[in-house]
């Protein structure tokens, strides 16, 4: 029995809420998943041994949440082997900076600074969550989340103490920026409120994006890279998100999704043979 | 070891009641990364409290000569 006002199972949240839910679950879980990918591809080549085993690390967490969010699913009616494996690319819900590989590695670190804070941020809103699946899992989640977001505050620091080093992420944060900025959603965003209302979450889009600044916004003017400024006491994107192309559903832009290799590798098609259940 | 790199070495202990034990070290060029490596790397337990400290900050005991306990390859003379 689930306490007042708290939900334990997915049947009984209002319809409304329920699709809500649901769908926000799938865009962490393909985020995750794919970010995991991104960081599995540096285990090998990162700039120092230390670095490819924290990738190695954040993969493995990016996994098992992935995996959580996944299992999650089934609660709402859904399979996850068919979510897991057998979906086309416009079906991922995952944001366009995971449609391809991280070039260099400015480009891994501007996904773990600004994507991997982005879902962390998502994540936090549910820590309180009235749908009590959510609310325990999240903590645990969040505790490994700490080191990942220190691990791209500590290469921000190091690449941004040489101009090489600052121009580099000038290059690679600029494009990432521009999306993540967009992914929580228009500040009327519909369903964010919906949820904020229902108690599943515990801010709405602005404040998300607002939370989320308040957390990278430091650390990328710490070197500089003239993507956000101080207003007052709060800290404001200097780049506007554009919302033309932008699908609230599917939290990224209309057209696209993961490349022809990126879905193989995801999918796990090479092992399809091997799947037992 | 790249330039701007310290060395951190890594203490933990399993419960509050233990002593920290000395696990290994890390390369890293600031105290996040030191952290991050440290906690990421030696994972082989469910750490009560793990701390970093720069290799540099030790002061010698026994043996007055600076660079031969804070150099990096020192650890391959003994």
């Amino acid at each position: 029995m689930a306490e007042e006002g708290k939900y334990s199972k997915a049947a009984d949240l209002p319809e409304e809420l329920r699709e809500h839910l649901g769908a926000l679950i799938l865009v962490l879980a393909d985020n995750k998943r794919l970010l995991g990918m991104r960081y599995s591809d540096w285990i090998l080549g990162a700039p120092a041994l230390e670095a490819g085993i924290a990738c190695s690390a954040m993969a493995q967490d990016e996994w098992g949440h992935g995996r959580i969010f996944y299992a999650m699913l089934r609660d709402f009616g859904q399979d996850p082997n068919q979510l897991e494996h057998r979906r086309e690319s416009p079906e991922y819900r995952s944001i366009e900076l995971l449609d391809g590989p991280a070039d260099g590695w400015t480009d891994l670190l501007a996904l773990n600074l600004l994507l991997d804070s982005a879902l962390s941020v998502q994540c936090e809103a549910m820590a309180e969550s009235r749908f009590e699946p959510v609310h325990y899992k999240v903590s645990k989640l969040l505790d490994e989340e700490r080191f990942h977001f220190e691990h791209s505050r500590g290469w921000v620091a190091r690449l941004g103490s040489t101009e090489s080093g600052r121009e580099a992420m000038r290059r690679a944060f600029a494009p990432a920026w521009e999306v993540c900025v967009r992914w929580f959603g228009p500040d009327d965003d519909e369903v964010a409120r919906a949820l904020c209302d229902g108690g599943l979450t515990d801010k709405d889009a602005a404040g998300l994006r607002a939370r989320w600044l308040e957390r990278v916004a430091p650390v990328v003017e710490s070197v500089g890279l003239g993507l956000a400024e101080a207003d007052g006491g709060a800290w404001r994107s200097r780049v506007a998100p554009a919302w033309d192309e932008w699908d609230s559903d599917v939290r990224r832009g209309r057209e696209g999704g993961p490349d022809a290799d990126t879905l193989v590798r995801v999918r796990g098609d090479k092992n399809r043979s091997l799947l037992m259940d | 070891m790249s330039d701007g790199d310290r060395l951190w070495e890594v203490f933990a202990r399993r419960k509050r009641a233990d002593h920290f034990e000395h696990i290994g070290c890390v390369e890293a060029p600031n105290s996040d990364l030191g952290r991050v490596y440290a906690w990421q790397t030696y994972d082989e337990a469910k750490w009560f409290e793990m701390i970093v400290v720069p290799r540099d900050a030790f002061h010698p005991v026994n043996r007055p000569e600076q660079p031969f306990t804070l150099h990096p390859s020192a650890e391959a003379l003994t």
